[in-house]
């Protein structure tokens, strides 16, 4: 078995330089490309990711160990083919039609792809059509929508009928989240789950998938 | 013999010098050069177009400075609100300050249960007439987006309503858009007597917010350029928060956040020369945990003095900030910490309209029982703030004199003096307990919370508020009739 401690540990430090140094040694050594993004990346993340839970890490730390797994994750891109690695999953997300606010989404699209997820980011003030559209086209796991304010917040009922209407309802999850949105919300609108914040949209993703 | 008069010093924070203030403007003024922003609202996007400003090839509008000074210059440096029977509550200038409660709060902490709970209408209703009965808080805020609307679109027209029905009291009141704000306007109107009446005596004014980073959205700007026109008192913070909205370090959040308010002020000023706009972002701090936006941290406050400081010494506008609120879930210990420190500082720093009292869990939920401690917390400040007269009666020489060579029963309690002006000379607390431990566990060993508590239904129960004519009545309910 191969060693990937110092890989993962530059990843958790958020060492840039470190982890991509390591990433380019471990594939000049013959490393596979697979076993290092599980046991080196992903696994610095899922430690990232616990520490954080429990309250030791603050977020630009996890933040800056999420772009740094990115960084490495730029040397191995051209070595993997087409379906060959996993991911944990494939999330489609974006701001519902109507809502610009997208701060709470950006993190949470940064959380999940720290943890593993691949991720599809429709931007703000998406049309439930286009979430029809893309999740036809790219089949997510979860769709994962936000709203800031209250009267946008109808966009997200309108959006899981468009994917109902579209016979995609029942292929995908669908997690919601933002300011004036509740656990009972969630249920009266037939969404699959709520995170109140990224932390536990990455919680919540992982449950919907039943990962750990 | 002329009697004494001495001038009283009334304490007042200072956090920036002149130079950090001159270097946190022209810090904004650069972003508006430099950087740019996203207007896109089309009409504001022309006027900015035809007063100077350039579209860059990204589409991002330049702004150059002196459009910043013209609109300095043009917008008046007094606000006066009214409350809804004309007169005059809340003159707005210098170092005159102001407190009232927060919008939109997703929960509220039921009065009879205590529990959590989505917040609805009759939860507005409540706060406005509690807001109504206290002495120190000024005007109100609904403090709820409640959750019983029948159409999700007129929420505000609703909220609005339900406001003016429970209250007196000025209102800072929120839209959604160019539509809801124009039926909001009339309702106003119905309540001054006229359109004249109104903008002679404006009772309100509205509360709204560009995206950080210098982002400004159609709705947005409608409502600006409605208020500009209508002569409705306006203010438009945007959430440059620290670390979220806005760079992580305080003068960068500031410069942005202050730069994002010039946009505001210009397109404002060129849409309604010299119409009221109150100044000043929101520059509070994401908590680099829970990614909230804090209501507790020391960073608000710190950067309201600040800004407060720049008023005097560049911008000369009124400005707008916030008070009395806290992280906590509970109205516990760590929310009477929190209330009071930004209640202190704030009057301190001499901001000029402080919102977001009564607030809890970062603003998420509303708490009455917050609002009734808050409303003594505020009185207690005004009380340090106004600091120590001192003349011939504070003195009190004569009465030194007759208790120290009085008989041996002399006692400074029993002399004259003591009984014209104990009501002045002391702060004397309604809620805060200071009773002999015997007597307070006789009257039920109660805690802060429990004593607001019961002020919050007796209040509820027995304050009437002044009732407004039944045609106006009648006429505002067609506002909410399920149309």
């Amino acid at each position: 078995m191969r060693d990937f401690h110092l890989l993962a540990q530059a990843v958790m430090n958020g060492d840039i330089k470190a982890a991509v140094a390591q990433t380019q040694a471990a594939l000049d050594a013959g490393a596979d490309v697979q076993e290092l993004i599980d046991r080196g990346l992903i696994a610095a993340m899922d430690e990232v990711g616990e520490k954080f839970s429990k309250g030791l890490l603050f977020v630009p730390q996890m933040l800056r160990a999420a772009k740094t797994m990115q960084e490495c994750m730029k040397l191995l891109q051209p070595l993997i083919k087409e379906g060959e690695v996993t991911s944990k999953g494939k999330v489609l997300i974006g701001t519902v039609k109507g809502d610009l606010h997208d701060i709470g989404k950006n993190l949470v699209s940064m959380m999940l792809e720290g943890a593993g997820f691949a991720i599809t980011d429709l931007g703000v003030d998406v049309h439930p059509d286009k979430f029809v559209q893309k999740t036809q086209e790219i089949e997510p796991d979860i769709v994962a929508m936000s709203a800031l304010l209250s009267t946008t917040m109808p966009a997200m009922p309108a959006t899981i009928e468009a994917l109902t209407r579209a016979g995609l309802r029942d292929r995908v999850k669908v997690m919601i989240g933002g300011a004036p949105v509740t656990m009972k919300y969630a249920q009266e609108i037939n969404a699959d789950s709520y995170a109140p914040d990224a932390g536990s949209a990455v919680t919540e993703a992982k449950k919907l998938l039943g990962i750990d | 013999m002329r009697p004494m008069d001495v001038p009283v010093l009334q304490p007042r924070l200072k956090v920036l010098n002149r130079e950090q203030a001159l270097a946190i403007h022209s810090a904004a003024l650069e972003i508006l050069e430099k950087t740019g922003f996203k207007m896109e609202h089309p009409t504001a996007l022309e006027m900015l177009v035809g007063a100077g400003c350039k579209i860059a090839s990204d589409g991002r509008v330049r702004l150059p400075c002196y459009l910043v000074e013209e609109a300095l210059a043009s917008a008046p440096g007094q606000i006066t609100l009214y409350d809804q029977k004309g007169n005059k509550a809340m003159p707005l200038a210098n170092g005159n300050l102001f407190y009232g409660t927060g919008s939109d709060a997703t929960f509220t902490l039921d009065v009879e249960t205590g529990e959590r709970r989505r917040t609805v209408l009759r939860d507005v209703a409540n706060f406005a007439r509690v807001v109504d009965h206290l002495d120190n808080i000024a005007f109100n805020m609904s403090m709820a987006n409640p959750a019983d609307v029948p159409i999700i679109e007129d929420i505000y027209i609703y909220v609005f309503a339900e406001m003016v029905r429970n209250t007196n009291k000025p209102i800072v009141f929120i839209a959604d858009s160019g539509t809801d704000i124009a039926k909001i306007y009339q309702m106003a109107c119905l309540v001054a007597g006229s359109e004249e009446q109104l903008q002679d005596r404006p009772f309100l004014l509205n509360y709204s917010e560009a995206i950080s980073p210098l982002h400004f959205p159609q709705n947005v700007m409608q409502k600006l350029i409605f208020c500009a026109e209508k002569k409705i008192p306006v203010c438009l913070p945007s959430g440059s928060n620290a670390g979220g909205g806005a760079p992580v370090t305080l003068a960068g959040a500031m410069a942005l956040g202050i730069a994002e308010n010039l946009v505001g002020l210009v397109v404002h000023q060129l849409a309604g020369r010299g119409s009221p706009f109150l100044f000043g972002p929101n520059v509070s701090t994401l908590d680099m945990k829970s990614t909230v936006v804090s209501y507790g941290c020391p960073e608000w406050s710190l950067t309201q003095a600040a800004l407060a400081d720049m008023r005097d010494e560049i911008y000369g506008l009124p400005i707008w900030a916030y008070a009395g609120a806290s992280d906590s879930k509970v109205m516990d210990a760590q929310a009477g910490a929190e209330a009071m420190f930004s209640i202190l500082t704030a009057m301190l720093s001499r901001a000029n309209l402080i919102h977001d009292v009564g607030f809890l869990e970062y603003g998420y939920t509303s708490c009455l029982e917050m609002l009734l401690m808050a409303d003594e917390l505020v009185a207690m400040s005004r009380f340090f703030t106004d600091g120590i007269p001192v003349n011939d009666e504070t003195l009190a020489l004569d009465a030194i004199d007759r208790v120290a060579r009085g008989d041996a029963n002399s006692i400074f309690l029993m002399d004259d003096h003591t009984f014209y002006h104990y009501e002045k000379a002391q702060f004397l607390p309604h809620l805060l307990d200071r009773s002999r431990y015997d007597s307070w566990e006789q009257a039920g060993g109660t805690s802060l919370y429990q004593r607001c508590n019961a002020e919050v239904k007796r209040i509820l129960s027995e304050h009437q508020v002044e009732p407004k004519p039944d045609d106006v009545l009648k006429e505002i309910q067609h506002f909410t009739r399920g149309r």
